[in-house]
């Protein structure tokens, strides 16, 4: 847990697996103003390899499932993964489809679900706040 | 960045932190010019119309919503419609209304989330600061006329599920108020800020020709001169009996396609006052059937990306044979490596940006091809590196000072 | 005359053969069917000749033996012309990219999910499915269905 001492804001990725888009708009207006996510110290950043936690929506797509395996890996430990939304908790609606694995726990780890279709932006700030008073308490 | 003497090839993505989607390209560079561009989609395909055919109408009309996360109200009425057209049912006017009021709140939704993120292409963080918070007056609004931000389930077969209150009136028009005051000043701002006009303008070009002859719909080929508006010219819901212009402009540019939207902005306040002031009393909804008699039938709907159109065949049972699907962004990447072609680099971000694309509802489904001397960029790499570009030769959009506090 | 019905007047004119089988289902829409021999010229004629300028979409439909093909065009002031054709499964039809460079998008996606074989398409990438889809399964086939729930594993 060194990392998470020497910085105090998470620095999360985001990563979209096929979502419709809802949730991460959500994402995003979860930074503005109104919500201000990063006041909880929360930023978001480009690259795998300068984040700690992952932020995925959507329900996984074939044709992704491969790139997220392989941003995973490129995501240094420690390392968090939560769900945003219903699609990357179980598939949401697309549960069933052909082209998808119904979730993000079919093909990575996840610490966290944030339900909601979309999520929204409160759902989200209290996703992460809850995940980062996790943290803390050293869970 | 790239060799000024040979031709890179540079894939660009599949994520792309900005555009929040998946997608890919490989543009082939001379210098610091594009000099052709091939476009990978199919990473957002999640086999919906297949998913269609399996579930029955009322189900779809929830899958078909979650097409997009922007433009759901368009998905959905565009597929109620259709059924509603096989099955012969005539729509009270009063729930025709409804439909085109929260069509209309959506395309506010939609035109100021494209001005944020258009702002964020070009490294000017602050307008997506300050139309993202202005966009949070119509969710708001969206959400307590229907219960939820986005994905509202305001439709079903036959009409719509929630009626508008007399005491809901004053809110809609408080909104429409506030948004337009800001709209207004969005306008004056593109107007009268030369380094916003040098940024946008001569990039992305699109001649009225090849608008045409490569398909695009909506805002860009509007701003192209295309004279094309799915509300004038085949009226659906409502917009029969509304009164509205059709915005076009002859810029053929990134700085038309903003016009044009901060133009269409306008003309939809002009819009949302009308319905409220003209909204019939009766039904909101008519008795459906749960079977469908045999039949097919082909609804459009101008999305706020453009014509978005659903074809629907029935069987006589209550699960669709077929569902087809053309949102509007799959018409417009046809024309995007045109628009890339002999531009610069840096420019990327923004001229694709500019088509609004929804690439959700294109793929309702890059690959990285390696090469000698290929490069992957990410999306947010190649936004600084236009951002950095730019500011080299004078152009610093990131130095507009902007007025003000919304009036929320 | 309505717009529609002039259209539907004007086809029968030139293809008498299409008797009975143009309609107008709306003032904006109408509906051609016609044989796959037929179809290049009456096609054209809507295109060039009635100023059909615009192809939306081509929607496909898995009829047994056949697969059906749905060209919907439209033109300027908001009529549609939606013309289908059938084409035996293991037989071609010939690409219309000729006449609109975007529309081989359409017919990619057809050549994906149904397997339809389009000739005379310049080369390109697959659309929509992904790189590691079995070659040989077209999911919009009304036989097809995935092994389990969900997506199929590579």
């Amino acid at each position: 847990m060194v990392r998470w001492g020497q910085r105090k804001s998470p620095w999360i990725l985001h990563f979209n697996t096929g979502a419709c888009n809802a949730c991460d708009i959500e994402i995003i207006a979860a930074l503005t103003p109104r919500f201000d996510l990063e006041r909880f110290g929360v930023l978001l950043k480009g690259t795998p390899r300068h984040c700690d936690i992952m932020a995925c929506s959507g329900p996984v797509t074939r044709q992704i499932e491969s790139r997220l395996v392989r941003i995973y890996e490129q995501v240094p430990e420690p390392k968090l993964v939560v769900a945003v939304g219903s699609c990357a908790t179980s598939g949401g609606v697309f549960n069933g489809l052909y082209n998808v694995k119904s979730g993000i726990d079919q093909v990575i780890p996840v610490a966290a679900y944030i339900p909601g279709c979309p999520a929204s932006p409160q759902a989200i700030i209290d996703g992460f706040a809850k995940l980062l008073k996790t943290l803390e308490e050293g869970k | 960045m790239p060799d000024k003497e040979r031709i890179v090839r540079v894939p660009i993505g599949p994520q792309h932190p900005a555009l929040k989607e998946p997608e890919s390209f490989m543009v082939d560079l001379q210098g610091e010019k594009i000099s052709a561009v091939t476009l990978r989609l199919g990473y957002n395909h999640r086999g919906i119309e297949k998913g269609c055919e399996e579930r029955t109408y009322v189900q779809d009309v929830y899958l078909v919503e979650r097409v997009c996360g922007i433009c759901s109200q368009s998905h959905s009425t565009a597929f109620v419609q259709a059924v509603e057209e096989i099955a012969g049912l005539e729509l009270p006017r009063r729930a025709a209304y409804i439909r085109t009021l929260i069509a209309e709140l959506e395309r506010v939704h939609s035109h100021l989330l494209w001005l944020g993120v258009a702002g964020h292409e070009i490294g000017f963080d602050t307008l997506l600061m300050y139309t993202w918070r202005d966009r949070e007056l119509v969710m708001d609004l969206l959400a307590e006329l229907t219960g939820n931000r986005v994905h509202y389930g305001l439709n079903t077969v036959g009409g719509v599920r929630r009626d508008i209150s007399p005491e809901q009136v004053p809110s809609i028009l408080k909104v429409v108020d506030a948004l337009e005051d800001r709209t207004k000043y969005y306008i004056e701002l593109a107007m009268t800020e030369e380094t916003l006009a040098q940024r946008l303008s001569g990039i992305g070009k699109l001649s009225k020709e090849d608008a045409v002859l490569l398909g695009a719909v909506g805002p860009t080929a509007r701003a192209s001169g295309v004279d094309r508006d799915t509300r004038r010219d085949d009226p659906y819901a409502a917009y029969g009996e509304l009164e509205f212009q059709v915005v076009t402009d002859d810029r053929c540019d990134v700085f038309g396609r903003t016009v044009v939207r901060l133009g269409e902005l306008m003309q939809t306040y002009s819009m949302i006052r009308q319905l409220v002031k003209q909204m019939p009393d009766g039904p909101i909804t008519v008795k459906a059937p749960l079977r469908i008699p045999a039949g097919e039938a082909v609804s459009r709907y101008e999305a706020p990306r453009g014509e978005d159109v659903h074809y629907v065949k029935a069987n006589g049972t209550d699960k669709p044979e077929r569902v087809k699907i053309r949102a509007p962004t799959m018409a417009n990447t046809q024309s995007v490596a045109k628009m890339l072609e002999d531009g610069y680099l840096a420019d990327l971000p923004i001229v694709v940006a500019a088509i609004d694309p929804c690439f959700s509802c294109t793929d309702r489904m890059i690959a990285v091809k390696t090469h000698e001397d290929a490069r992957t960029v990410g999306w947010e790499e190649l936004v600084q590196y236009g951002v950095r570009w730019y500011r080299e030769r004078g152009v610093d959009v990131s130095k507009i000072k902007m007025r003000g506090d919304s009036t929320a | 005359m309505s717009d529609a019905k002039t259209v539907v007047a004007k086809l029968v004119a030139k293809f008498p053969s299409l008797t009975g089988r143009v309609n107008a289902q709306r003032a904006t829409r109408v509906w051609v069917e016609v044989d796959r021999q037929a179809f290049a010229g009456v096609f054209h004629f809507l295109v060039k000749d009635l100023e059909f300028s615009n192809l939306c979409m081509i929607t496909g439909l898995d009829e047994g033996a056949d697969l059906g093909f749905i060209y919907h065009l439209a033109r300027n002031g908001g009529l549609m012309a939606n013309v289908k054709t059938r084409c035996p499964k293991e037989e071609s039809m010939q690409t219309i990219t000729p006449t609109f460079p975007g529309g081989g998008i359409y017919e990619r996606e057809l050549m994906d999910l149904f397997g339809a074989r389009i000739a005379g398409l310049p080369e390109g990438r697959n659309y929509p499915l992904p790189d590691n889809w079995p070659k040989g399964e077209h999911p919009l086939l009304k036989d097809w269905k995935p092994r389990e729930k969900g997506a199929q594993d590579a």
